[in-house]
């Protein structure tokens, strides 16, 4: 047959097309319902990592340990006022995709946006931040616990340079300097991420990364317009002592 | 036999595809800060490399002169598309790690350039080793820079900190992209003053 006919390479070509699109297509359907499972216990465990709740390494062990301790979930508007209920029986989370949109909300000042808050039994709750960073979205989660004070923050990116922005996901080190800070909601910025090294004692700042100022800025801004999002649900965060107490008595009492 | 065998070892040390054709070049930068990365991202491209070069020669006969680049892109394509939803399936936390790099392995210079030179002439059996031997002497390389890259950039082997205990101080140097080139030309150094008939007059 002669293959460099005309009719030939457009019959073949269209032929292998659909057969590659048949198999993608396939296999893009097949493997979406692990896919998915994958990133949910991903953002759980890095949730239940913020917090700092041990939890195991499988997803069925990130998603019991998230349902054993959490006390409640919700989201809020910007004025903290209540929304909705995130029910804690089938583990229900804002996907980062739904962060992303509410970033947009966030950042125009729209009212209506719908912010996830994450309460532990312990007290500690978790918010979300979800910003730029150099090459892609940048986003975490920062726990805070009942005396207003940072337990632990994980952070997380799409496309960050690895070994250098990459660093916010992957060096300890870096997260670990958010531990027992706390947000300043009176100073010019809730949180400082800051380049060359934060002064000594400022307990709303932090050093930046060496060697990716960008991805550190955006982190910055990102915590910042999150937290500022936030403010009503975390200012008040002492006056909650009682109430979890008060869940923590009948915990014991069960 | 002794063909096949040829086939394999070929590309391992004297056709090497990143020392001697210096193909792949931009990968090698971008992957190798950490061993772990290189190491997925050799399997990756060991699994692309043998799979394509197979299939693209199974077809060989009836791909259209005229298309076969395109034929031979769709091919390759298909093969990383596959190979990204396998590790977002199965291996989490690692695909999250290569991130983009592995959509680049499509761009890699070696699929297409083995495809091009080797199996679009040759049985599938011998394209598929050839395949497979390109992309392992591709993540030697790869595994040999991010080695040296990791250990003297971070400290550590595999997330291990290897150099802290005797007080190391960090060479950041390592861990930018340029320095994956100086370090591939010392490895291509190396490697020609040991096989002197490398070695351009």
């Amino acid at each position: 047959m002669n293959t460099n006919s005309n009719t030939y390479t457009v019959v073949y070509t269209t032929i292998i097309v659909i057969i590659v699109a048949a198999i993608l297509a396939f296999a893009a359907m097949s493997l979406n319902g692990r896919q998915v499972a994958n990133m949910k216990a991903e953002t759980i465990g890095q949730i239940l990592k913020a917090a700092k709740i041990e939890s195991g390494e499988s997803n069925a062990e990130i998603i019991n340990a998230y349902k054993s301790q959490i006390a409640e979930a919700y989201t809020v508007d910007l004025t903290g006022a209540k929304k909705g209920e995130l029910p804690a029986e089938d583990a229900t989370i804002f996907t980062t995709s739904q962060l992303k949109a509410q970033n947009y909300k966030i950042a125009g000042g729209e009212s209506d946006a719908t912010l996830p808050v994450y309460v532990f039994k312990n007290g500690t709750k978790v918010v979300p931040i979800y910003g730029a960073g150099l090459w892609g979205p940048v986003w975490g989660y920062v726990a805070v616990g009942t005396d207003g004070k940072i337990v632990g923050a994980t952070f997380d990116h799409a496309s960050e340079t690895p070994g250098l922005g990459g660093k916010i996901k992957d060096d300890p080190a870096f997260s670990a300097q958010f531990d027992g800070k706390a947000f300043d909601f009176n100073d010019v910025v809730p949180f400082d991420i800051v380049k060359g090294g934060a002064p000594a004692g400022k307990v709303n700042a932090i050093d930046a990364i060496t060697g990716a100022t960008m991805t550190s800025k955006g982190l910055g801004e990102a915590v910042n317009a999150w937290a500022r999002a936030y403010a009503p649900v975390l200012a008040a965060a002492p006056c909650c002592c009682e109430e979890t107490q008060a869940e923590e008595t009948t915990k014991t009492e069960e | 036999m002794a063909n096949l065998k040829e086939t394999f070892l070929n590309p391992l040390l004297k056709g090497n595809p990143i020392t001697v054709l210096v193909l792949g070049i931009c990968s090698s930068l971008a992957v190798t800060v950490e061993l772990k990365g290189a190491c997925v991202m050799a399997l990756s491209v060991i699994a692309v490399t043998g799979l394509s070069s197979l299939v693209v020669s199974i077809l060989r006969n009836t791909i259209p002169n005229r298309v076969r680049i395109i034929v031979q892109l769709v091919v390759v394509a298909m093969m990383v598309i596959l190979v990204d939803q396998l590790l977002k399936a199965f291996a989490y936390g690692i695909d999250k790690q290569l991130s983009v790099y592995i959509g680049l392995i499509i761009t890699n210079c070696i699929v297409m350039g083995r495809i091009e030179a080797f199996a679009l002439g040759q049985k599938p059996i011998p394209s598929l080793i050839d395949g497979v031997a390109n992309g392992l002497g591709y993540g030697m390389i790869l595994i040999i820079v991010a080695f040296f890259r990791e250990l003297l950039g971070s400290g550590t082997l595999f997330g291990l900190p290897v150099l802290k205990a005797i007080g190391y101080t960090n060479n950041g140097l390592m861990i930018l992209p340029p320095m994956a080139l100086i370090l591939l030309g010392c490895v291509i150094w190396v490697q020609r003053s040991i096989q002197k008939d490398l070695q351009e007059k």
